[in-house]
């Protein structure tokens, strides 16, 4: 890439948001309605990294279950495994989202619907009251919902990942392991896994970043993260395109900072493997 | 008179699909026998595709032989068995009987070191302290100690087959199976490896060696063995082997690479 192009490639930038700036100003936003907000919609920014820092945390625990589930040997750990994955990225993470949130409660309903229906059977008296306890297991608040739904999602889609990534590792590896007597688990920790995650982190580098903006989704629950709160303000006074536009920025800017650390991580990473 | 093999092979058979022709098996073992006397150095030759390698691999199965027994060390495993207390017997198997392999296979995440610890620590339970200093003398032995801390992809191949040399000896086995250890390396770098394996035959470890390196062969092999289609067909010293060799395909076989 020459300078002249560089420039170039600044001055479109440029035009781009000066073109913004006056569609912006030809939709007469209302800049002081905008300062005194942001503030607001800030806060819910906690709740989106929050929210999408536990999800990624549990989507790689069962990332790393489900791969290794696919790849063993064993059909009742595969099976499930390839279910989980098949279905979940099968469907949308709406649906998920609100089957999760919706779907949850009637579970538990019905199982305290089963208690009560077990008590004139002659079933012990503890019974019902053992229901009545699952079934509160299964209504979840808003925060959890969406972790939980977040979590299963991410997983699914990392557990191919995983996978690959533990494939990818050259099957003279495992032989040496083995051949020093280890036993494949201790193969599978101390010399396959530790090279499969350095390979996997770019891709669940990327994921990160893409959770933190479906994280919005978990606005439909009702958790007062950044989506829900620019809806909620820009509705009642209709300016939701000016606090959209705010929480839009958010994101963009929150992205751009986590591959600027993204690839920084990678950079370290890379270090030990050149000559 | 009782035997005093380390390594004793009898009628061994291994399979394979064929990936050319469905529901159709390669018979790549077809019934070895094999004897190993302490401090013998063997060596295997044939064409590609004759078996050699599949062998070595059934001596510490990393290949599942078919039929026969293979004893090591007085640990006994006949084909077939699959039950916890084989488990157990294929890892004392795997401790008696180091592997070099052709394409090195060190641990590229870990150093030098590291690789020659890792096995100490978590197969054989040695403390980090003791397995430390064994590591640093296995790799003083083959004289690399001074790139104990280098990852593997900073060294040269004949340097990373010195280690993994060293990572094999470290576990102390009785036997030691090499597995084409030159045949990666530029010609440049051929030699420190002979020159280690030569030391350790030397040092009286026994060994069973997959190799066309005729300088190796002929200074350093007790016995050469010739395989073709999953036989042996010629099992000799090397100066009988390669002056006066028996069979015609042994013959034909050696004018390709004498």
């Amino acid at each position: 890439m020459n300078r002249s192009y560089v420039l170039r490639l600044a001055l479109v930038w440029v035009a781009i948001f000066l073109l913004l700036a006056g569609a912006f100003r030809l939709l007469e936003f209302d800049l002081a309605f905008m300062s005194h907000w942001v503030g607001f919609l800030f806060q819910g920014i906690g709740y989106t990294i929050i929210v999408s820092a536990i999800s990624i945390f549990f989507a790689v625990i069962l990332a790393l279950i489900g791969a290794l589930a696919r790849l063993s040997r064993n059909p009742v750990a595969n099976g499930i495994s390839t279910f989980y994955v098949s279905f979940v990225r099968g469907t949308p993470l709406l649906v998920q989202v609100y089957m999760i949130y919706l779907g949850l409660p009637q579970v538990g309903q019905s199982l305290e619907t089963l208690g009560v229906k077990m008590m004139g059977t002659g079933a012990p008296a503890w019974v019902p009251g053992l229901f009545a306890w699952l079934a509160g297991l299964f209504v979840l608040d808003a925060i959890p919902s969406g972790i939980l739904a977040l979590s299963i999602n991410y997983g699914a889609y990392m557990t191919e990942t995983f996978r690959a990534g533990i494939q990818s590792i050259h099957g003279g590896q495992r032989e040496a392991a083995l051949a020093l007597g280890m036993t494949p688990a201790q193969c599978m920790r101390r010399i396959i896994l530790p090279q499969a995650l350095r390979i996997v982190i770019p891709p669940v580098g990327n994921d990160f970043i893409a959770m933190l903006k479906d994280s919005s989704l978990v606005s439909l629950m009702g958790v007062m993260e950044l989506t829900w709160r620019a809806q909620k303000v820009g509705r009642r006074y209709f300016r939701s395109l000016e606090l959209l536009t705010i929480a839009a920025l958010f994101y963009w800017i929150m992205t751009i900072a986590l591959q600027t650390v993204q690839g920084r991580i990678e950079e370290r990473l890379g270090r030990g493997r050149q000559r | 008179m009782a035997s005093t093999s380390v390594i004793k092979v009898r009628n061994l058979h291994k399979r394979f699909k064929d990936p050319a022709h469905r529901g159709e098996w390669l018979h790549v073992i077809q019934g070895v026998d094999l004897d190993v006397e302490p401090g013998q150095v063997v060596v295997i030759i044939g064409r590609s595709g004759a078996g050699k390698s599949t062998l070595l691999r059934c001596l510490n199965f990393l290949e599942d032989p078919d039929e026969g027994t293979v004893e090591i060390d007085g640990v006994e495993i006949r084909a077939g068995e699959h039950n916890r207390e084989r488990t157990r017997q294929v890892i004392e198997i795997r401790m008696k009987a180091g592997m070099v392999f052709q394409s090195f296979n060190l641990f590229p995440h870990m150093t030098a070191l590291e690789n020659v610890v890792e096995a100490l620590i978590t197969v054989k339970k040695w403390s980090r302290e003791q397995a430390i200093a064994k590591a640093e003398e296995e790799l003083k032995w083959v004289g690399l100690l001074d790139k104990r801390d280098e990852y593997p992809i900073r060294l040269s191949g004949g340097q990373q087959q010195r280690i993994a040399i060293a990572r094999s000896l470290a576990m102390e086995p009785k036997i030691m199976l090499f597995d084409e250890p030159t045949s990666a390396l530029d010609p440049e770098l051929i030699g420190e490896v002979v020159e280690v394996m030569e030391r350790l035959a030397r040092e009286g470890m026994t060994m069973v060696v997959v190799s066309h390196e005729m300088h190796f062969v002929r200074d350093v092999a007790n016995r050469v063995i010739f395989m073709d289609d999953g036989l042996f067909i010629e099992d000799a010293p090397p100066s009988v082997m390669f002056t006066r060799p028996q069979d015609e395909r042994t013959r034909q076989f050696l004018t390709h690479i004498l």
